[in-house]
């Protein structure tokens, strides 16, 4: 694909995206003009992208799309809540035609042309009578024509330039003309020869015939296409509906291959536009061209110096010109860079940071003052860009918020809720990475609450609630963590349910006394999402526990936490980046490891105590603790002292058992690679300033295996020796 | 005596690194090697097979590294004055990946014409067959051209990891000592 292409797929998804807000917000405040002109602007932004990059459905659509936007903007059409729905599966509709283009769809063509179709004729009955999409004609007698901005011209407009192997096919462009005369009358019609060479170089069997028809019928788009349909590959076609704008015509001439003003002359004399909206539009065009063609400007100054153009009419076009500029200029402050291309500098920025800890090692042991002073300053400054290379790869978390008030809309619509949802922190920003991978995981629990959580109306108010629901979608930053809650003011978890469906499934034991916490933790457990409760929203996709798989992929953790009655509160909590995180390095059997910083509660020497097993009193609670040493068969004896680092991992407190600490340090992840994908209990590797690697542990899976270790050596007493 | 299974030996650089394992000499095409260091500063990764000595530190990449004699069935080897570690490029399933071999001692880099390799026993060598890519005749004396894509298969080391992180569980249990 190409880089035109590339950046035309990009944006029309960012313009999509804008397009679906302003929609929404549109349906709750329908007279809002900035709004409106929002959405005509994204829709036109799409179709000229498309037009770009020769996008012809994209295009096509978004022309459609656009006349309707435009009904509306000229409050010819109100805004209903039928026409935002309708507006609303055209975006999905123009989202499913780029993502074709970029041949990433997920449906046939087929699918897409009968959906096309269905929303097209849906379209047709807000379009302006005579349109391309077929309504009676009788609707156009009572549509008011805004002469400033639509030609006055009844007439489908066809521009036509013949391929030069069209005659040596058998094809005589004659006939395509005359079969035009079928379909209605031939108003006017202009042939260009500017491409036909001297007749000395002239060869007779090739064609260099171009036309501009204008043509007067009922018909529409499709059978003038048809008519061209032998010669479509060979020629260039383009057809303009009837009371196409005037932006359009000029768009067309900007198109085609002749000289600008000579062909604006060609549709004045058809009498596709009149001289005034001609000169008009052409005035409006130049200006942004006007540095880089001097002569475009002319025709311009010449249609001034000529009194065609009135000079306010001039001055109204380089004002709104002069705004537009001014939004140019601040789009130009973003800079699009590839994410490869700083993914390389957030590496070398990591080398950069274990450089930096070598060099002040050194300075340590070499007990040089100044030495330590200097590799201090820099140790600063490295800090410094660390967190500055390490920000332009965050984003804000709202966009990915704002994705969900379509859903939310969408499946109150379906299941005859009525939720508002409430967003807050949308400026928390966190890294990319990560919020390209909690998007699905998030949709997942929004729609769990919609359809599981909060009740219906009726249901609602029985309870002496309010019948609208409340879905808060929170985030915050807490600690080098990234918190984001999904509240919702619903029934809450059925805890008999969940306990009942657990045991039926053999997940626990009938006999077994759970804590709420527990009970709730099972809904993670796999297997136990409930067939009865399968619907269309949330039945399909994935599992809680696949959302619990994929926050752990991403070091992140889920917490439940609900009220009978009062709702639900689901706690996820990520890392802030995935590239380097702050570490707690300690030693066992002299070798290094290294303990998340954000899961370190605190540190103590390991009590003294007479028995032999792992778990010691901390101020009067019993802290269950695993050995390093043990849990990873170190050589070495045990040293006389030894300490304990207590962490806190998804509500748990433990203790990991070392032989000394070493302080914090910054460590950069280094994956360990394929061969060690099924490793439990390290969650990666270091590199330490000295050059040794150390691992990082993973604390969680670390807890978790010693706990089934220690079941199995009490399950079979006999490998206690082995 | 040339009824060689012509593929591998042709298509195969002529150029082999010859190493010491365990007093044996075995060879390594040329091309798959990276560099060859001096053993020192392996850092032991818990609960894997013993074959897999630990991963170093190879100018910012985290390397693994692999103990031959131990992949081939045998003890691991001792590290002396002469131990090195070659570090090998591997491709696999489109991804790249180094690893590090534990040898004994390099000896010299080789020239073997396909002529000179016999097609590998059926048995006899006391290492799995398909480790084995053929005989070269150097001096009159057999050198083991080693398969490294099979000996250093990412996908059966790491299965062969997991079947002990699975049972990790009972070396862990193992490792407590008695109350």
């Amino acid at each position: 694909m190409d880089e035109l292409k590339q950046v035309f797929l990009q944006e029309s998804n960012e313009q999509l995206d804008a397009l679906e807000t302003l929609l929404l917000e549109l349906e709750n405040r329908p007279d809002d003009e900035t709004t409106l002109n929002g959405i005509f602007r994204a829709a036109h932004t799409i179709k000229g992208a498309a037009g770009m990059v020769e996008c012809a459905a994209v295009e096509s659509f978004a022309h459609v799309v656009e006349n309707v936007l435009d009904r509306l903007r000229n409050h010819e059409i109100a805004v209903t809540t039928e026409l935002a729905a309708l507006m609303l599966g055209c975006t999905d509709h123009l989202r499913v035609l780029v993502a074709n283009e970029a041949g990433v769809a997920q449906v046939t063509i087929e699918w897409i042309e009968a959906q096309g179709a269905r929303l097209l004729a849906e379209l047709g009955q807000y379009g302006p009578g005579g349109q391309v999409f077929a309504t009676p004609k009788a609707a156009e007698a009572g549509v008011e024509r805004i002469p400033s901005n639509r030609s006055g011209h009844n007439c489908w407009h066809i521009s036509v330039r013949f391929g030069p192997d069209v005659l040596r096919q058998g094809m005589d462009p004659e006939n395509f003309l005359r079969f035009l005369e079928t379909l209605g009358h031939i108003q006017h019609m202009e042939t260009l020869t500017d491409i036909m060479p001297p007749v000395a170089e002239m060869d007779p069997e090739l064609c260099y015939l171009g036309f501009e028809i204008s043509l007067e019928s009922s018909v529409d788009k499709q059978a003038i296409e048809d008519i061209f349909a032998f010669v479509r590959d060979e020629c260039r076609l383009a057809i303009l509906p009837p009371n196409s704008k005037v932006a359009d015509y000029l768009e067309l001439i900007e198109s085609l291959p002749e000289d600008t003003l000579r062909l604006g002359e060609i549709l004045v004399r058809v009498g596709a536009l009149t001289a005034d909206e001609l000169a008009e539009g052409l005035r409006t065009q130049a200006i942004p061209a006007a540095a880089e063609q001097p002569d475009v400007l002319q025709i311009g100054e010449i249609l001034v110096a000529q009194q065609v153009v009135q000079p306010e009419l001039v001055a109204a076009a380089v004002a709104k010109q002069t705004q537009v500029s001014e939004k140019k200029a601040q789009d130009a402050k973003l800079i699009r860079v590839p994410a490869d291309k700083l993914d390389h500098l957030i590496n070398l920025v990591g080398e950069l940071v274990i450089a930096g800890a070598a060099t002040s090692l050194l300075a340590h042991t070499r007990r040089d003052g100044e030495l330590i002073e200097s590799s201090s300053l820099l140790s600063r400054l490295v800090e410094e860009i660390r967190d500055a290379s390490l920000q332009l790869r965050t984003v804000q978390i709202g966009e990915t918020f704002n994705r969900f008030h379509r859903l939310v809309r969408d499946a109150c619509k379906d299941l005859g809720k009525d939720v508002q949802l409430v967003i807050n922190g949308g400026e928390t920003e966190l890294d990319k990475s990560i919020v390209e991978k909690i998007g699905d995981p998030l949709m997942h629990l929004v729609r769990n609450s919609l359809d599981h959580g909060i009740e219906l109306p009726a249901v609602r108010e029985a309870a002496g609630k309010n019948p609208r629901g409340t879905l808060t979608l929170n985030a915050c930053h807490d600690a080098g963590n990234i918190v984001i809650e999904v509240i919702d003011d619903g029934a809450g978890l059925n805890r008999d349910r969940i306990l009942a469906k657990a045991i039926e499934r053999g997940l626990v034991d009938a006999e077994a006394h759970l804590s709420d916490r527990e009970i709730f933790d099972l809904i993670f457990a796999p297997g136990l999402s409930t067939a009865e409760q399968v619907t269309n929203l949330s039945g399909r996709g994935v599992g809680m526990d696949v959302v619990r798989r994929n926050l752990q992929a991403l070091r992140g953790t889920i917490n439940v936490d609900s009220h009978s009655g009062q709702g639900t509160r689901l706690t996820l909590r990520l890392p802030l980046t995935l590239a380097i995180i702050d570490g707690f390095l300690v030693v066992s059997g002299n070798r290094s490891y290294v303990i998340p910083l954000d899961a370190v509660v605190e540190c103590i020497e390991r009590p003294e105590s007479e028995h032999n097993r792992n778990y010691f009193n901390l101020r009067g609670q019993v802290l269950p603790a695993v050995c390093l040493r043990e849990s990873f068969s170190l050589p070495g004896e045990r040293p006389a002292r030894e300490s304990v680092v207590v962490v806190q991992y998804a509500g748990q407190r433990a203790g990991i058992v070392v032989d000394r600490l070493a302080g914090e340090l910054q460590a950069v992840i280094k994956p360990l690679g394929a061969i060690f994908r099924h490793l439990q209990g390290i969650g990666g590797s270091t590199i330490l300033g000295s050059g040794e690697v150390a691992l990082i542990l993973d604390i969680s899976a670390l807890i978790k295996i010693s706990g089934q270790a220690e079941q199995r050596l009490i399950a079979r007493p006999e490998l206690r020796n082995a | 005596m040339s009824a060689l299974p012509a593929s591998p030996a042709e298509s195969s650089p002529a150029q082999y690194l010859t190493f010491l394992l365990g007093g044996e000499m075995f060879a390594v095409g040329i091309l798959n090697i990276k560099e060859i260091i001096e053993y020192g500063a392996v850092t032991e990764i818990p609960m894997v097979p013993p074959f897999i000595r630990g991963v170093i530190n190879l100018r910012g990449a985290v390397v693994p590294v692999i103990d031959l004699a131990s992949r081939f069935g045998g003890k691991r080897s001792e590290i002396s004055r002469r131990t090195c570690i070659v570090i090998i490029e591997l491709t696999e399933n489109d991804e790249r990946q180094d690893i590090g071999v534990v040898v004994d001692a390099v000896s010299e880099v080789l020239e073997i014409p396909a002529s000179e390799i016999e097609p590998p026993p059926s048995f006899g060598a006391r290492i799995r067959a398909d480790f084995i890519q053929g005989m070269g005749k150097v001096n009159g004396k057999f050198v083991i051209l080693l398969e490294v894509d099979k000996v250093l298969s990412v996908d059966e080391i790491a299965s062969l990891s997991r079947m002990v992180t699975d049972g990790a569980v009972d070396t862990l249990a193992g490792g407590v000592p008695a109350a």
